[in-house]
């Protein structure tokens, strides 16, 4: 858990405990210390005193050789608890007297060294010359432990960690209580926004406590939270206003279509019976009175014929056209090489001439009426269009893109102009002159239709007198299909 | 001085065999008597003078022979010189602070008795009545060393101040 996640209640006790700890230790340590250099060297001093109390109170037992005197007052460092070893020595160096009486003899030196008090190894060792008016009568030494340090230090020691350890629970203690003052608000807060966003309920406000920067959060936040009610609303109002615009306008739309297939459907049933007529009668007098009739007039009757067929086609186009809308799409499994050879077959007679080269065409699902309209439609415009070449050449191919199926009917013929690539799918609109190259204009529509309703797409990529490629994609579910 | 004696003491220990014993005790008696003046304080009117000598004093026969010139010589106690000066009669006697009373003086010691108070001088013998007879330190052997018998009276009578560093080691006479 890193340092940003503790909770700010453990955050703050921590850092108060910390400071006050870190405070207080190098205080105690600062006074431990200063204690520890004054009291050794009080320590020094005081020993340094006795010494020299002792030695002036053993000049005449020295100089007038009474080792029973020197004995007494060297008993008197039985009071100091921590004097291990003293001994008096005469000016020839030999050791006096010595205390205390059980002593043995290796623990006093043989000899002693120049004057002074010091600390050496673990002992405090004291070298005192015994003086009385100038005179030289002998040295003193004494030994004495540290005794009295380590104990001073001990002492110190419980003290200090006592000191720290109550000082620690105070400052727990008093750091608990008041860092509810910082912690509550703010955790308050915390609740409050959790709570928010848990329910989304934007109609709940956080409490606000005082005046600081928390209250001016806290402040900020209601506000906030006022502002993404108000917003809401809004949003809502907005959202059902276009909800209802939106079905509005689609029924609006709905009836339109339904009126307007219902109409063209009609309408192409209505013209077809007078068509139907036209065509009949026409064929009628050419079987029957055309012995009867001139040249001229026959010639006429043809072109009577050819355009009431031509219309026919019209009709029939836009009929299919009318009815692909009303129709489901079914989605079966397609086998799209035996319908491009069904298409093949069907428009044999025309495609004698012209070299087709079928390449893998890819199994897809959809409706197989519909896309056999779409692959006719798609071949019979490439047939068309390339006629005119010397070696009319069309392709029929598909590849795999993007987890679709693309399928391409190429040619080599006249092509387009790219510039109007937006009337390409349009209903009757023609790129070509109808003198150049037959057709009703509703083909290329109708291939749309129904790859749009099969949520397909249909492009083409054309160059005037090189020829055009037209696609057209459709889902890819090889795998279903077997 | 002891440093000097004792070097002596045992060369001639070595090399006189028939060394005689006495002389011994009478080296660490003129020691003493040097000592002694480190322990007592004698009035102003003693020692009027920083540098007015100490004089020590030997009544009568010489027991000591050369050693207590080899201590007291050069030496000085709170910058009074120490002299040594030797009588052979009470009445030769005019400043002397220490004065060591032969066993034959006795007698002239107890006639002198008020001038030796008045001119505050400190009497040391060794005969076994020294204190009765007005002596203020006597010096006996017991247990193989030398101790110390020293009258209190006396010595306030002389105005002398001893030590009670010194007076711890004696036994006190205060009659």
């Amino acid at each position: 858990m890193g340092l940003a996640d503790i909770p700010i209640k453990r955050k703050l006790l921590r850092a108060i405990l910390l400071t006050s700890g870190a405070v207080l230790l190098i205080t105690c340590s600062a006074f431990f210390t200063y204690e520890l250099v004054t009291f050794r060297q009080s320590t020094l001093s005081q020993l340094s005193i006795i010494g020299e109390i002792i030695a002036d109170n053993s000049t005449a037992a020295l100089a007038f050789n009474s080792t029973s005197d020197a004995l007494e007052v060297l008993a008197s460092l039985k009071a100091h608890p921590h004097i291990e070893a003293a001994g008096i020595y005469d000016n020839e160096g030999e050791l006096f007297a010595y205390y205390p009486q059980e002593l043995k003899g290796s623990n006093l030196p043989d000899s002693v060294g120049r004057g002074g008090y010091r600390f050496i190894d673990s002992y405090l060792i004291g070298i005192q010359p015994i003086i009385n008016k100038g005179n030289r009568l002998g040295t003193l030494f004494l030994r004495s432990n540290t005794g009295a340090i380590t104990e001073r230090l001990k002492l110190y020691g419980y003290i200090v960690l006592i000191v720290i350890l109550v000082s620690v629970l105070v400052a727990f203690i008093l750091s608990r209580k008041m860092q509810g003052a910082i912690t509550k608000p703010i955790g308050e807060l915390a609740n409050t926004a959790r709570a928010i966003s848990d329910r989304k309920d934007y109609t709940v406000r956080a409490t606000k406590f005082g005046n600081d920067e928390v209250g001016e959060l806290t402040t900020a936040f209601n506000q906030m939270l006022d502002e993404i009610q108000v917003q809401n609303k809004a949003i809502k109002s907005f959202n059902s206003d276009l909800e209802d615009r939106i079905e509005e306008r689609t029924s609006e739309m709905e009836m339109a279509n339904k009126e307007l297939e219902a109409f063209t459907y009609s309408v192409s049933h209505d013209l077809r019976a007078p068509l139907r007529s036209v065509i009949g009668y026409s064929m009628i007098v050419l079987e029957d009175y055309s012995n009867k009739l001139e040249d001229e007039a026959v010639q006429y009757l043809n072109i009577i014929i050819s355009n009431a067929k031509r219309m026919g086609q019209l009709i029939d186009d836009l009929l299919a056209f009318s009815k692909i809308g009303k129709r489901e799409v079914s989605k079966i499994p397609l086998n799209m090489e035996m319908i491009t050879t069904e298409v093949l077959e069907e428009i044999k007679d025309v495609s004698k001439q012209v070299d087709i080269n079928i390449n893998e065409m890819l199994k897809t699902k959809g409706d197989k009426s519909m896309i056999k309209q779409v692959m006719t439609n798609l071949v019979s415009n490439a047939l068309k269009y390339s006629m005119k070449e010397k070696e009319p050449k069309i392709e029929v191919g598909s590849y795999h893109l993007n987890g679709d199926n693309i399928y391409y009917v190429k040619d080599n013929g006249v092509g387009f102009d790219m510039q109007y690539y937006d009337k390409l799918f349009g209903v009757f609109e023609r790129l070509h002159n109808h003198g150049d190259f037959e057709g009703t204009g509703v083909g290329l529509a109708l291939v749309h239709r129904i790859i749009t309703k099969h949520e397909g797409r249909v492009w083409a990529e054309a160059e005037v007198n090189n020829g055009a490629t037209f696609y057209f994609s459709l889902p890819s579910n090889s795998k279903e299909i077997e | 001085m002891y440093r000097e004696v004792l070097p002596l003491l045992l060369a001639s220990a070595f090399f006189c065999s028939a060394q005689n014993p006495i002389s011994k005790e009478y080296q660490v008696k003129a020691a003493f008597l040097f000592n002694f003046t480190q322990f007592v304080e004698w009035p102003q009117n003693a020692l009027l003078n920083d540098d007015t000598p100490l004089v020590v004093g030997v009544l009568g026969e010489n027991p000591f022979g050369s050693y207590l010139e080899e201590i007291i010589n050069n030496e000085t106690v709170e910058s009074h010189p120490l002299t040594i000066q030797y009588y052979s009669e009470v009445s030769a006697i005019e400043n002397c602070h220490i004065l060591f009373v032969g066993a034959d003086k006795m007698e002239e010691m107890e006639l002198m008795s008020d001038s030796f108070k008045s001119k505050n001088v400190l009497t040391v013998g060794d005969t076994d009545d020294f204190i009765y007879r007005g002596g203020v330190i006597r010096l006996f052997i017991e247990k193989g060393k030398i101790q110390l018998q020293i009258n209190i009276k006396a010595a306030k009578a002389s105005e002398l101040k001893i030590s009670s560093k010194l007076l711890r080691l004696a036994q006190i006479e205060k009659s």
